[in-house]
């Protein structure tokens, strides 16, 4: 008789499924956004790239993409700023010290960090943004050397949504780092400067263009007018970089979810450079 | 604490309320993890004092309204199901006709002895929290439900249409026997069980959207020379629509 | 080149003997239609078939499927995957659905590896059967290359002529294993002269019946929707279309899905699940808080088409759409893909 057998699996199919970390630290920062400090169960470390993401499960509930925002110079554990908005995320603010959670990843592209070296570094964060962008700014400050001039412009709605006033008083002080916030609507006690992040850009002293690289990041009424400035100041466009959010269900680019145009998000980036973001309509409109 | 459950009944024919008891082997886990305090239907002994009460039948009679009040000011949760409590159900059917009419028919010369006003959904009167739609109810919403506020998840009806899981089973599509059926425009969760057994949707769990409908509206005139009228009459079957939902 | 050639009732004896190593899958008549379904007795597949409502994607790529299962008792985190590893045997496949197959092959063994799907395709011998003719109206699969297929099958099926009242098939080999699997059988004979001569006749008259619905090549549908990006055909369209779905659910290249948690009454143990999605959908790319990256039916019905004529194939090489019309029979609204290009094509 003519016989064929099933064929096994080829490798081990472990693509959906989590792997449990501790939660070691839980900080608040805003009234909706909680730092989580973590690390895997069985001590293996996460091994990114700034910008990159995890997929984080609550088992029972499901999954979401949460950008990593400590850097890979700083290993052992990895930080996650996370705004509770959807079930899982407030279900992960339900959880303290010692709590489990499922981790996948790290996923996507981050920032191709070699090609940053040399350059000056402008980074431009709007609101939640500064999150992503977090594990970068921690690599260029441990990687100081390796760096041009930096400047950061940070702005956000209001004083208390000031995500990470710890680390930005840090950057402040520090000699060379030239960080700017702002905030759209003041309060009594604020002493800085206020109005859309766009309007630090005075602030800034003149760029070399072509050796300064930015980072745009944040959400997508600031985005076009960022880029508009940072255009303006002749910063050619392949030294442009953004990320973007989008509904990643998978993480590996099957489910379709994060499409942008046509692109996935969660493969093809979420760091883009603008030039391949100016054709895709649905990341700049 | 397990949480304190009653199960109330209006005007209807607290189907519903009975569909609870047929869940069978699920009753005992579910049984299991709340304390139910008040449920006409299984147990003579009453408090009200509750978390979660759910509803049948629609709001129909003077006595209708008191009551709903009353459950409202007694549940922390109040969660309509079925189709009579989450959309006003076939008990709508008779705000279409003459009072006297319908009342005459029903109740011939008792008529006088059993005062009735406009049929409408619970929300039409109190606030509610959760609606299960469906006639009857759907059993495998009812307990995801129940799981939903024991771990403290949110709870969310699909948001999509009626064809999604018809094609998911891998039905014929009924248009394409000449059939004008409700699914595109109906919210599923049913498991197309309707039209899984050759019969056209009723709508049943009631209507997706304006936009749905407006295509509704569009489609049928134009490419299938029916009048929206015509097929809202289906609709109205299960009080799916309202004159202001019309495009 | 054919490789041999055999005999239908010598062909339905070959597949009775995969059929005790395989479930069989294949067209079915039901309700004056054909569908794809698991048959226990080879004899109710009807290979002379015009097309099944479906394609057979459903026994690769499941509507539901569990990812893995799950249990989280006592505080310990356990997450097994589920897989699915019955033989399975395709018989009756025509070339517009073999096509949407090898796109879902690329797709889930592209980048990352997806087990759950390869692990069945790996397990799964797939027999098509050519057209000779356009299986229905309104098919416009000559126009998508969607009609021929050169690979993605074990054995490939050409229906010669008659002999007797018994259909005589020119068979192809597509797979070290539908050789084995067809040389297993002594019916087969060796093609002669004659038999490639009649092949060839069979390609030309294929050829000829197959017409060609789009005004626009197969090649230039790209550049077509790149011009066309903000054309007012989308809104215009739209206005009939319900969003629900049946043009994503009823098309065979169609792998996007949703993924989800099922937990049992124990509340602590559960599945992690996925299930058909569509990009049709109102709620398909939304964000937690909300926000809607696609909120338009205008927005979401251009997305389709763009996925299945340009931006599949650009990111693949493969096409995204392999013309069976699926789509457009399963619309109730009747908006028609053929119509949306030549709409396009006029435009410009």
């Amino acid at each position: 008789m003519w016989v064929q057998e099933a064929r096994l699996p080829t490798a081990e199919p472990e693509l959906y499924i989590p792997k449990p970390a501790r939660i070691l630290r839980v900080r608040k920062l805003t009234e909706y956004e909680n730092l989580f400090d973590v690390a895997f169960c069985d001590g293996r470390l996460l091994d990114h790239a700034p910008g990159q993401f995890v997929q984080v499960s609550v088992l029972g509930i499901g999954e979401c993409p949460i950008s990593i925002c400590s850097s890979p110079t700083r290993p052992g554990t990895f930080e996650m700023c996370i705004r509770r908005v959807g079930s899982v995320t407030n279900h992960i603010h339900r959880l303290g010290e010692g709590d489990i959670l499922g981790i996948r990843g790290p996923l996507g592209h981050g920032f191709d960090v070699d090609e940053l070296h040399g350059k000056d570094i402008l980074i431009v964060a709007g609101g939640l943004g500064l999150a992503p962008v977090r594990s970068l700014i921690q690599y260029i400050i441990d990687e100081r050397s390796r760096f041009g001039e930096f400047h950061i412009l940070y702005g956000a709605r209001e004083p208390k949504e000031l995500l990470f006033k710890n680390d930005l008083t840090v950057w402040r002080e520090r000699q060379d780092v030239n960080l700017h916030v702002t905030v759209d609507r003041p309060d009594e006690q604020w002493r800085g400067k206020a109005g859309v992040v766009t309007t630090l850009f005075k602030e800034l002293p003149s760029l070399n263009p072509s050796e300064t690289a930015a980072v745009v990041v944040g959400p997508p009424v600031m985005f076009k007018f960022v880029v508009l400035e940072v255009l303006s100041r002749r910063i050619p466009q392949s030294n442009v970089y953004c990320s973007l959010e989008r509904r990643m269900k998978c993480g590996i680019g099957k489910c379709g979810h994060c499409q942008a145009n046509n692109v996935y998000v969660c493969i093809d980036g979420p760091v883009f450079k603008y030039g391949q973001l100016k054709a895709m309509r649905e990341a700049v409109e | 604490m397990k949480p304190k459950i009653a199960i109330f009944s209006l005007t209807g024919c607290e189907g519903c309320s009975l569909a609870i008891l047929e869940l069978e082997d699920q009753l005992l886990d579910i049984l299991g993890a709340v304390e139910i305090v008040n449920f006409r239907e299984g147990m003579t002994e009453r408090s009200w004092d509750i978390d979660i009460g759910f509803v049948d039948g629609a709001v129909s009679t003077p006595e209708d309204e008191k009551e709903i009040i009353r459950f409202r000011e007694s549940c922390k949760t109040l969660v309509a199901i079925g189709s009579c409590a989450c959309l006003g159900g076939i008990n709508t059917l008779k705000n279409y006709q003459p009072e006297d009419e319908y009342r005459r028919y029903v109740y011939g010369d008792k008529a006088i002895w059993f005062p009735t006003i406009a049929a409408r959904a619970l929300s039409a009167v109190v606030k509610v929290d959760y609606e299960l739609p469906g006639c009857p109810m759907i059993k495998e919403e009812f307990v995801r439900f129940v799981k939903c506020m024991l771990t403290g998840r949110p709870f969310e009806l699909p948001d999509y249409a009626v064809c999604v899981e018809c094609k998911k089973k891998g039905n014929l599509c009924l248009y394409e026997k000449g059939v004008i059926c409700l699914g595109p425009v109906t919210r599923a969760g049913c498991d197309a069980i309707c039209p899984s057994f050759g019969s056209k949707c009723e709508g049943c769990r009631g209507i997706l959207g304006h936009e749905a409908l407006c295509a509704a509206g569009v489609n049928l005139r134009e490419q299938y020379d029916v009048s929206l009228d015509d097929v809202l009459a289906d609709f109205r079957l299960f009080g799916a629509y309202q004159e202001k939902d019309l495009p | 080149m054919l490789d041999r050639i055999i005999k239908q009732s010598d062909f339905m004896s070959v597949v009775r003997e995969l059929s005790r190593q395989r479930r069989l899958v294949g067209p079915v008549a039901r309700e004056d239609r054909y569908f794809y379904e698991v048959v226990d007795e080879p004899s109710k597949l009807d290979l002379s078939f015009n097309y099944c409502v479906y394609g057979p994607r459903a026994f690769l790529f499941p509507p539901t499927e569990t990812l893995f299962t799950f249990d989280q008792r006592d505080g310990h985190f356990e997450a097994k995957p589920v897989l699915d590893n019955q033989p399975l045997a395709f018989v009756g496949v025509h070339p517009c659905d073999i096509n949407a197959i090898r796109l879902l092959d690329h797709v889930f063994a592209e980048d990352h590896r997806d087990e759950h799907y390869l692990t069945r395709r790996e397990n799964t011998l797939i027999v098509g059967i050519d057209c000779l003719k356009p299986c229905t109206e309104g098919v416009f699969c000559a126009d998508m290359h969607g009609n021929e297929a050169k690979d993605g099958f074990d054995v490939m099926l050409y229906r010669l002529h008659e002999d007797n009242d018994e259909v005589v098939f020119g068979v192809v080999f597509g797979s070290k294993a539908g050789r084995e699997w067809m040389l297993y059988s002594r019916a087969c004979r060796t093609p002669t002269a004659m038999d490639e001569r009649e092949f060839e006749e069979y390609q030309r008259m294929k050829a000829a019946a197959f017409p060609r619905r789009l005004k626009t090549q197969f090649e230039e549908l790209p550049a077509l929707l790149d011009r066309s990006y903000d054309s007012l055909l989308w809104e215009a369209t739209a206005r009939r279309c319900y969003s629900c779905g049946s043009c994503n659910l009823s098309c065979p290249t169609c792998y996007c899905f949703n993924i989800y948690d099922e937990v049992d009454m124990s509340l602590d143990s559960g599945a992690r699940k996925r299930e058909w999605d569509g990009c049709q959908l109102e709620g398909f790319a939304e964000v937690a808080g909300e926000h809607n990256f696609r909120p338009k039916t205008a927005s979401r019905l251009r997305h389709r088409i763009y996925r299945k004529a340009k931006w599949i194939l650009e990111q693949t090489g493969i096409p995204g759409c392999v013309g069976c019309a699926r789509c457009d029979r399963a619309c109730t609204a009747k908006i028609n893909s053929v119509e949306i290009y030549n709409q396009l094509a006029e435009e410009v």
